[in-house]
């Protein structure tokens, strides 16, 4: 048995370095990590036709554009995804429903009611339907991240589900209308590792980028950017004003920028592609956040 | 002299060439194929030409790819209207009627198309991103394409519209109320389509079964079988849950796009 000579700078995890490609995670090995000035490594598009490891399946990543995730199951895997997610199937695949609890509040918040189980043996194919990249985070055992709603494509069964409301709001008044608005969702995902390591797999839109905070580092992001963090990691809103604050104006109905703030320690992940929150309007309530008239 | 194959269209070329002649495919990279058997439709490159007839098609761009056809004299294309972007003043334009009228028009069909002929210069787009699809269609071949998926076919080919047969591949196939069917004569045709995201295409052997996502299904051959099968989950003690997916029975190609549209699938 070979031993591990090569941690993937982006999943953390050692392989014997021997493939083009990371067997946890598909990044290319081959290459210079790409990491800005200011510290965020560009996570490599996993390249057409990469395999990844898990349990004793693979899944390999084709397409450039609108990547597909096909996963070979061993007779003893489970994944489990979103049902309009499934792009093709061989018929020795069993599949089941596994359904969700919190329907009403799911149904809310516009997530889906169930989810669908696949079990091997046999070819299963998952397209998350959108141009960008499929990202894949292998989960160590008891490790745990946050994710932002709708980006899941698929996990393996070993990697534990639950879901918990944001807690990222404001409210807008504008005129006699108040309306809330949720910039992460009212919801996040919770993934965490249960009795082993698993593989969790995402869609980020454009391309995606990592950082590591250090204990106490903050950064400003879009909330539409997030994609996924760490447990550890904080966050909370912030508001910018960048014109002040004026005795004749409320600063309240100037104009404003709504950020995320990330506190470290722990990994973050973002997207280039983002909708920005609506800001029409006073903000007359929010979740704890900061505040900065310039 | 030696000559080499096309992986995807299966023509010879000459040694000198990159890209096949027939059907644009990179000569020089090898197919790529996942590990159930699945191809990717290769990525033509950006200003790859091929030939059909006496005439030429050129792809240009990657993100929303324009074909653009010099068509010889007596050649023609045929395609839906709205899919030209640009093209000759002297280009002549003329009308096939597909028939079936208003039940085309009922299934959202368009029931005329429009043909343009040569000589001269046509650009067809489909304004959407995605990827043009080449298939080269030998004699006596048939092949089904999902309602407006087609971007062009060449004047060797016949037209014709297939009705879904059955309440349920209807109202839950999520492929709509018709398939396009083209058929060549004597002499080989070329059909450009348009899928969205990536196209991948599998060649089902006989009796070989594939159960796809409908909005995914983009062309069979004639040949493959397609019937929408209920998939019945139990979510409860009295709840279930119905889930239509489009079972393909070989033999023949099938191709799907990682991009679709979700009819009555949910």
């Amino acid at each position: 048995m070979s031993m591990p000579t090569y941690t993937c700078p982006y999943c953390r995890i050692a392989s014997d370095g021997s493939g083009t490609t990371c067997p946890h995670c598909g990044a290319a090995t081959d290459i210079r990590a790409r990491v800005t000035k200011s510290g965020w490594a560009e996570q490599p598009p996993i390249r057409d036709m990469a395999r990844i490891r898990f349990n004793r399946s693979t899944c390999q990543i084709s397409g450039k554009y609108v990547p597909v995730a096909e996963m070979k199951l061993d007779p003893q895997d489970t994944v489990y995804f979103s049902h309009h997610v499934l792009l093709h199937a061989e018929p020795s695949v069993q599949l089941n429903m596994m359904r969700m609890a919190g329907g009403w509040n799911r149904m809310l918040a516009g997530m889906p009611l169930r989810m669908m189980t696949a079990s091997g043996p046999g070819h299963l194919a998952i397209s998350a339907d959108h141009p960008g990249e499929t990202l894949a985070v292998p989960l160590p055992a008891n490790h745990a991240i946050d994710v932002v709603e709708h980006r899941f494509l698929v996990a393996t069964s070993n990697v534990g589900y639950r879901w918990e409301n944001s807690g990222i709001w404001f409210a807008t008044q504008n005129g006699d209308d108040q309306e809330y608005h949720y910039p992460l969702g009212p919801t996040m995902d919770l993934f965490s590792a249960q009795g082993g390591p698993g593989l969790l797999l995402l869609h980020g839109p454009g391309n995606t980028f990592i950082r590591d905070l250090r204990q106490g580092e903050r950064i400003l992001v879009q909330p539409g950017g997030l994609i996924w963090k760490d447990r550890s990691v904080r966050m909370h809103l912030h508001f910018e004003y960048p014109r002040g604050k004026y005795w004749f104006s409320s600063a309240r109905w100037q104009a404003k920028s709504v950020w995320l703030v990330l506190q470290g320690p722990g990994r973050v992940a973002i997207q280039s592609v983002f909708e920005p929150p609506e800001t029409a309007g006073s903000i007359t309530n929010s979740s704890g956040a900061t505040t900065q008239y310039w | 002299m030696d000559r080499i194959e096309c992986q995807w269209c299966k023509a010879q070329n000459s040694p000198e060439r990159t890209s096949c002649s027939t059907c644009g495919a990179p000569l020089d990279k090898k197919n790529l194929v996942s590990d159930s058997g699945w191809t990717e439709a290769p990525r033509l490159r950006d200003m790859t030409e091929f030939r059909f007839s006496n005439s030429t098609c050129q792809i240009e761009g990657e993100i929303v790819p324009v074909a653009e056809l010099a068509l010889a004299q007596g050649d023609s294309v045929f395609f839906e209207h709205h899919v030209m972007l640009w093209k000759e003043p002297g280009v002549p334009l003329s009308a096939m009627n597909t028939g079936g009228g208003a039940r085309r028009m009922f299934g959202g069909m368009p029931h005329i198309l429009s043909i343009a002929h040569g000589p001269g210069r046509i650009a067809l787009s489909k304004d959407a991103t995605g990827e043009v699809v080449v298939l080269p269609i030998h004699p006596s071949h048939e092949i089904d394409v999902r309602e407006h998926a087609f971007l062009a076919g060449t004047h060797s080919l016949n037209y014709s519209f297939v009705r879904i047969k059955g309440l349920a591949n209807v109202l839950h196939g999520g492929s709509g109320m018709y398939m396009d069917r083209f058929v060549t004569g004597g002499e080989q045709g070329l059909l450009l389509l348009h899928g969205y995201g990536n196209v991948f295409q599998k060649t089902l052997q006989q009796g070989e079964k594939i159960l796809v996502e409908p909005g995914g299904f983009l062309y069979k051959d004639s040949s493959v079988q397609m019937n929408t099968v209920p998939q019945k989950f139990k979510t409860g003690m009295l709840g279930s849950h119905t889930m239509y997916l489009a079972e393909m029975t070989g033999p023949g190609r099938v191709g799907v796009q990682s991009m679709y549209v979700h009819h009555g699938s949910e």
